[in-house]
């Protein structure tokens, strides 16, 4: 992989790995992935539960605690590797210049506090400031994320809002840090479609507006391929294929995610049609098969596909983990 | 032997692979805290064999000694061996705490069960008897019952098992319903086992670690509460001394001596500790069994 | 009522005819139970049988002494679990918390009184600082009264506070896992901020309730202690009246500590709801 370079990229990730306990000893959940978060663009990071990119996301955070642990990587943000910082002095950094925003709204937020307490909390912990400054940003906050009435809203408590308007309360609470890199952590796999869809806009808005670079984490194709602008795609705490959104979903490279997008259901078409799923189960992560993770289940696999891991490399435009990567671009029909 | 052990099984009245279970669950805790109660029970049982002096024999030296050869623990006020009458004590205290152990076992079970079984407002009403009882403060409880009938061997421990048992009857009830929703009561059932046989032969053995943890810590509660009634004078009344008696006696005596009361206090917190370290015991291993099976 | 269970001590017929008659005794037991509640309602709760005096007169006059005791020992019990739990649940499983652990599974096993002995053998025999009996009103005597009530206090404190330690402690475990601890771990707060905005504020709701049962068996103990260090006290009435069989006082006594217990959960009622502004709903707007 390229060395990380600070000036194009918001966040550099390298060969980073973390392991869980399983029977016998430690199992890594993040298996060795290395990417680059471009200044200003938004990577969907697409997988099955159990791929590991929520764990990814809490490393990135410095969230992982025991028994989950790191065991190697570095990551490179403003030039500095985060993962070398003591706790102490990545504090500022944690819901500063890099924030997350969480899946289940309902829960996320103190239940005993007013939301306007809890966004003022944080203000004041990434700038110091008296706290009657800090209540007149907390109110322009809640209306720039689309709350109305902000003025009244602030002093409400979460049991009295509803889930949209709660995951723009936390959206708040992650820009109040003048967030460079923000982390969307499924956040709206608990909402119903149509607040999903005024969420995500509003995400994409505010993203833009700020020049923010967002790491999208969902399962749903959909939503990547909407509003990102290149795809990471997980299996099995690896990396397997990265490139540009257009690419990804017209000319994907590797046979999972071609597996992928085949399977989604598309109902515009002939109903008689057969759902295509993927045969079999992806692996746990004390069950890992040696060599390529997915070749199991892969339809194109060979001996050789077990005998050695394959890494992520260029095959034409994209970066993909498949030693017969060059062949299959070459067989492809185009879509 | 075995012959009739199988012909009782059949007829579903007792269930030998219950009674290994429950067997090995006590066994296995074997410990510590086991052989300290050990020790101390055949003690003050054997204590006519042990004890040097006669308990009650005044002036067997001189009052308020400390501890010596002749006299491990000690004299008390009127001079009798203290070490005996520690022993002696230790029979009517622990004998009391048993029985009251075993009433609120049974007491307890049975209404846990019963409340079990039936649910609808029969739970309901028992389980709101136990939590009112269970509310009332305890010494309070016991004053009031026994300023009515007397203090005695017969009262103490009827009044003690009766406050003791709503935790088991919870304990009960609870083991009772989760039992019930396992998936091997549905099969007996099915194969035409009888309700009150199911009870008996399935679900007991399967709740009975459960009710020996209840057992030990209760006997712990069961030596508390004799020990504090004995010290406030609403327990066994001299001459006859419990181990709460004599603390009460070496209390008022406390200017002169401090050795008085201290060995019926050590043997009291011993016993407890000892009880309640065995019952958590048992029950740190069924967690620990429970998670990983 | 309980007359009628207990054994009289020998006296003579008329004597005790006499006395039934006065005592009205003689009337059947639902006459005289309704008696006995309109009497109470009115604040009239018989006569010591034994002293003479109106019970209530008994009651109010040893009250104060039942309430400071109390009150200082919740307090205790509250100040050291605030303390305690918080320091254990930093690092859990780590050596602080595990000592605590020790500490109060020793606390919850030794009884009350021999604690007391204890403190008393220190304090009071080998140290001479601290008196072991009697008692002092506030208003005549502040520090004396303090100083006397140090010995009792901490006695009843360390009964009570094993438990307010164990259940803070395993709420605050629980509160721990939250979603929204994750959040405020996420916004970059100090650890102890979190713990003492976020987690100790979502404990005490579970844990007051706790504490209720908490007083109810602190109560219970406060009678021995008022015995042991000679304190005038309800719960020395008590006893006192349990040996002679006073019937009519312990009835009273009886009352006045139950309806203490019902109301301090009425207070800690009231505070909970304090604290959870989900509490002041009703159950209806709740879901929203």
């Amino acid at each position: 992989m390229k060395p990380a370079d600070n000036k194009l990229n918001a966040l550099s990730v390298r060969n980073l790995s973390v392991s869980v306990p399983a029977r016998g000893g430690r199992v890594l959940a993040v298996d060795n992935i290395s990417f680059d978060l471009p200044i200003g663009k938004k990577i969907g990071v697409v997988g099955e539960s159990g791929s590991g990119k929520s764990l990814t996301a809490l490393a990135l955070m410095r969230l992982i605690k025991d028994p989950v642990q790191v065991d190697a990587g570095e990551i490179f943000m403003g030039g500095k590797d985060i993962m070398k910082l003591s706790a102490k002095e990545f504090l500022p950094y944690r819901g500063g210049e890099i924030a997350m925003i969480y899946q289940d709204p309902m829960s996320a937020l103190n239940p005993i506090m007013r939301i306007g307490e809890q966004i003022i909390e944080s203000i004041r912990v990434h700038s110091p400031m008296s706290k009657q400054a800090a209540r007149k940003i907390a109110i322009d906050q809640l209306g720039s994320v689309g709350i109305p009435e902000p003025e009244k809203r602030i002093d409400s408590y979460p049991f009295e809002m509803s889930g949209g308007m709660l995951q723009r309360v936390v959206i708040a609470i992650a820009l109040s840090g003048n967030a460079k890199v923000l982390i969307a952590d499924e956040a709206t796999t608990a909402l119903d479609v149509s607040t999903q869809e005024r969420v995500l806009t509003l995400i994409d808005k505010t993203a833009t507006e700020r020049g923010l670079s967002v790491l999208l984490i969902t399962h749903d194709l959909g939503v990547a391929a909407q509003y990102a602008d290149e795809i990471l795609v997980m299996y099995a705490g690896r990396i397997v294929e990265h490139g540009q959104v257009q690419q990804v979903f017209s000319r994907s490279v590797h046979p999972y995610t071609r597996a992928l997008l085949d399977s989604k259901c598309d109902y515009t078409l002939d109903v008689t049609k057969p759902i295509k799923s993927i045969a079999g189960q992806p692996p746990r992560p004390d069950n890992r098969p040696s060599g390529c993770v997915f070749a199991p289940r892969c339809d194109f696999a060979e001996p050789a596909c077990s005998a050695s891991i394959p890494l992520l490399s260029a095959h034409g435009d994209a970066m993909a983990a498949c030693f017969r990567a060059d062949e299959l671009i070459f067989n492809q029909e185009v879509r | 032997m075995t012959q009739d052990f199988e012909f009782l099984n059949r007829l579903g009245v007792i269930n030998v692979a219950g009674l290994i279970k429950i067997a090995k669950v006590v066994k296995q805790r074997f410990s510590f805290s086991v052989s300290i109660i050990l020790g101390i029970l055949t003690a003050c049982l054997a204590a006519p064999l042990l004890a040097p002096y006669d308990p009650y024999k005044i002036a067997a030296g001189l009052p308020f000694l400390g501890p010596s050869r002749a006299h491990l623990f000690g004299t008390d006020d009127l001079g009798r061996d203290l070490f005996s009458r520690v022993l002696y004590g230790g029979r009517i205290t622990l004998l009391i705490a048993i029985a009251a152990t075993v009433i609120a076992l049974v007491l307890g079970t049975l209404w846990g069960v019963m409340a079990g079984i039936r649910r609808g407002w029969v739970d309901e009403f028992l389980m709101r008897t136990a939590d009112s009882t269970m509310a009332i403060p305890q010494i309070l409880f016991a004053l009031v019952c026994i300023s009515a009938v007397g203090a005695s061997v017969i009262s103490l421990p009827l009044v003690v098992g009766f406050l003791l048992s709503p935790t088991t009857a919870r304990m009960a009830r609870s083991a009772v319903v989760t039992e019930l929703n396992e998936d091997y009561v549905v099969a007996a059932t099915a194969s035409g086992l009888t309700r009150n046989r199911l009870i008996m032969t399935e679900v007991m053995p399967n709740i009975a670690p459960q009710l020996l943890v209840q057992l030990s810590i209760n006997a712990a509660s069961a030596v508390m509460l004799e020990a504090t009634l004995s010290f406030i004078g609403l327990g066994i009344q001299p001459p006859n001394a419990s181990w709460g008696t004599l603390m009460l006696q070496g209390y008022a005596k406390i200017w002169n001596t401090s050795w008085f009361v201290f060995f019926p206090a050590l043997a009291v917190t011993i016993t407890i500790l000892a009880f309640n370290s065995y019952g958590e015991r048992i029950r740190v291993s069924l967690d620990s069994r429970k998670s990983s099976s | 009522m309980l007359a009628r269970l207990g054994a009289a001590t020998p006296v003579t017929p008329e004597a005790l005819k006499a006395l039934r008659e006065a005592a009205g005794l003689n009337d059947p037991l639902f006459v005289q139970l309704f008696k006995w509640i309109i009497n109470a309602l009115q604040g009239n709760l018989g006569i010591s049988y034994f002293s003479q005096f109106p019970v209530v007169d008994l009651v109010k006059a040893r009250l104060p002494v039942t309430l400071e005791l109390t009150f200082l020992i919740i307090l205790f019990a509250a100040v050291i679990s605030l303390v305690l739990a918080p320091l254990s649940i930093r690092k859990p499983g780590k050596l602080l918390d595990r000592l605590i652990g020790y500490f109060t599974s020793i606390g919850l096993s030794v009884p009350g009184f021999i604690i007391g002995i204890i403190l008393i053998l220190v304090f009071s025999l080998k140290y001479q600082w601290l008196p072991s009996r009697g008692y002092v009103p506030i208003n005549e005597d502040f520090f004396g009264n303090l100083k006397l009530m140090i010995l009792p206090s901490i006695t009843g404190g360390l009964t009570a506070t094993p438990y307010l330690i164990r259940y803070l402690r395993a709420s605050m475990l629980e509160v721990k896992q939250s979603s929204f601890v994750r959040t405020a771990e996420g916004k970059g707060l100090s650890n102890s901020k979190i713990l003492f905005k976020h987690i100790l504020p979502n404990s005490l709701v579970p844990t007051l309730t706790m504490l209720g049962l908490i007083v109810g068996y602190t109560l219970s103990g406060v009678l021995v202690i008022e015995y042991m260090f000679g304190m005038p006290g309800i719960g020395s009435l008590a006893i006192e009246s349990a040996s002679t069989r006073d019937y009519a006082v312990i009835q009273g006594v009886a009352i006045a500590i139950i309806s203490m217990f019902i109301l301090t959960t009425f207070v800690f009622d009231i505070l909970c709801a304090i604290i959870d502004p989900r509490l002041r709903v009703s159950k209806s707007a709740r879901s929203n």
